[in-house]
């Protein structure tokens, strides 16, 4: 149990210096949250003309379109390769990662106590001002059962928690090419796509939305949301959560296997 | 005629330099290409869903999207110098620019030719071509021209852009990232119809910051827009040259930032 601890405490420790090491930038972020905004600003007004003319029934009104977004704009640099590069793939470029190799921490952990002070870092620094100031300014809905924002809290942790696992699977493809600028590129584009973050899945027409249920990438964005505006309720939010909870097990695992096959295989860049 | 031939010259060296990763080079194009396609995934989706935005159909959406998304394309293409000028202005290189007997404004943009950036051209040319077909539009010599215009000033509206945020770094070394507002930020709302938007909004858009002139007017007129919307078409006629006249006020701007300049050293 001790020893567990100390572990514990020792990725704690990465997790704090990932997080420190970004709030040096807090000017770009100050810039980076007036963009946030602006963007959302456009969205609603797409979404307000869109919705003004269109007579027939939709699954979300204006109101949980504008919730949606906020939350959009406030999560969305957690998501992979959202926010600043992950530095797994720069690390294997350049070689050290030899470094990382000498210290006596496991691999995917140590990126993933990285991945998660970065993760910290944008949720405090930019999705709880953006929000904050959106509940001020424009129509929010807040959920009003504590069991509902409960299963939210769940439900987003897990998400970037798996934001983090496929961030760092996707970062070893460096162990193979080190020109990653393709994969990631590509990743980005399903990822984005698929995680409901550009317009809900709900809006959908239906086969797509039906490719969407069965990819790993709607517990990212749309999952989370869906139960926050209430849609996903009773033994279906068990459901999701199991879901998400499976995909990040499976993005674990399959992270594991690249990592250990990429080391066996990793000749060391520069020296 | 001589700074002509001297920039094909740079052109095709950047281009030698970065066709050397071949493979690298294949993997960006597609890359760009896939992260752009999305953004008109977006709209697509939405139009599944809503069919119409203020009397604009999915594929005159299309056109504006593809007329904003080439200039930014072009743009980036040959105005990445003032991009990245910042790297000059904090390492001190830029006082070697000020020793050569050419233009400092014609250095920076000669400095970077980014060749890649073919991939994202390309998918806009695409959607604006597909948008064409699906669109009853009379083309005449005259209404190309005019749009051949357009997209040149629509250019020239970005590299402005960039030149802003380049000559900002005279006074805080760092470009200013506000300006990502614009440049992306103007992309993603250049590509819906401006009457969706508050007349503030519109205003600032037009008249200060004129996105509307290079985009959204001379899609009007070439979609035939201009009468069922009441816009003045002399108005639109002249739009275009918003964009020349807003890289003109920004060259002012550099040439005034150039005078201000105190090396951050060697």
């Amino acid at each position: 149990m001790k020893s567990l601890y100390l572990a514990f405490q020792v990725y704690l420790a990465f997790t704090m210096k990932s997080f420190q090491k970004r709030m040096q930038y807090r000017v770009a972020n100050l810039a980076g949250l007036t963009t946030n905004f602006f963007f959302l600003l456009v969205q609603i007004f797409v979404y307000t003309a869109f919705y003004a003319v269109y007579t027939g029934p939709l699954p979300l009104n204006l109101h949980e379109i504008i919730t949606y977004f906020v939350l959009c704009q406030a999560f969305f640099m957690l998501m992979p390769f959202w926010g600043t590069r992950s530095e797994v793939t720069s690390a294997i470029k350049s070689g050290d990662v030899v470094l990382q190799l000498t210290k006596p921490v496991d691999f995917q952990a140590y990126w993933f106590a990285d991945e998660c002070g970065r993760a910290y870092y944008y949720l405090f620094m930019r999705g709880l001002p953006t929000f904050l100031i959106s509940i001020l300014f424009l129509d929010v809905a807040i959920p009003q059962q504590p069991a509902v924002l409960m299963a939210f809290a769940v439900s987003m942790t897990l998400s970037i928690f798996m934001s983090a696992v496929i961030t760092i699977t996707i970062s070893s493809s460096a162990f193979w090419t080190l020109d990653t600028t393709g994969i990631v590129g590509m990743s980005y584009s399903i990822i984005t796509l698929f995680s409901g973050m550009l317009v809900p899945i709900a809006l959908w027409p239906e086969w797509l939305a039906h490719i969407a249920r069965w990819l790993p990438f709607e517990g990212l964005i749309d999952v989370p949301f869906s139960i926050y505006l209430g849609k996903i309720t009773g033994i279906d939010v068990w459901v999701a959560i199991g879901k998400q909870v499976a995909w990040n097990l499976f993005f674990l695992g399959f992270g594991r296997f690249l990592l250990t096959r990429g080391f066996s295989r990793l000749i060391i860049q520069g020296g | 005629m001589h700074h002509l031939s001297l920039y094909f010259h740079f052109v095709k060296l950047r281009i030698r330099s970065q066709m050397e990763y071949r493979l690298s080079f294949v993997f960006d194009l597609f890359s760009q290409a896939s992260v752009s396609v999305i953004d008109f995934c977006m709209i697509a989706l939405l139009f599944n869903r809503f069919k119409q935005l203020e009397g604009w159909s999915l594929w005159e959406v299309g056109f504006l999207y593809g007329m904003i998304g080439i200039c930014f394309a072009v743009a980036e293409m040959i105005g990445r110098g003032f991009d990245v000028f910042q790297e000059s202005v904090v390492r001190g290189e830029f006082d070697t620019m000020l020793v050569r007997p050419l233009g400092t404004f014609y250095q920076v943009f000669a400095h970077e030719f980014v060749l890649r950036r073919v991939g994202r051209l390309a998918q806009a040319v695409a959607i604006l071509l597909i948008s064409n077909s699906q669109l009853v539009i009379y083309w005449s010599f005259a209404k190309v021209g005019y749009l051949l215009i357009s997209l040149v000033s629509g250019t020239c509206f970005f590299i402005a852009l960039f030149v802003i945020g380049a000559t900002s770094c005279f006074w805080t070394v760092q470009s200013i990232e506000v300006i990502n507002i614009f440049t992306h930020g103007g992309v993603f709302m250049g590509s819906y119809p401006f009457s969706i938007y508050r007349w503030w909004f519109r205003r600032f858009f037009t008249f200060i910051v004129p996105l509307a002139c290079v985009n959204y007017f001379p899609s009007l007129f070439v979609l035939g827009k201009v009468e069922s919307l009441g816009v003045s078409p002399v108005g639109v006629q002249l739009a275009p040259f918003a964009g020349f006249l807003f890289l003109g006020i920004t060259m002012l701007f550099w040439r005034f930032g150039v005078s201000r300049y105190q090396s951050t050293g060697h």
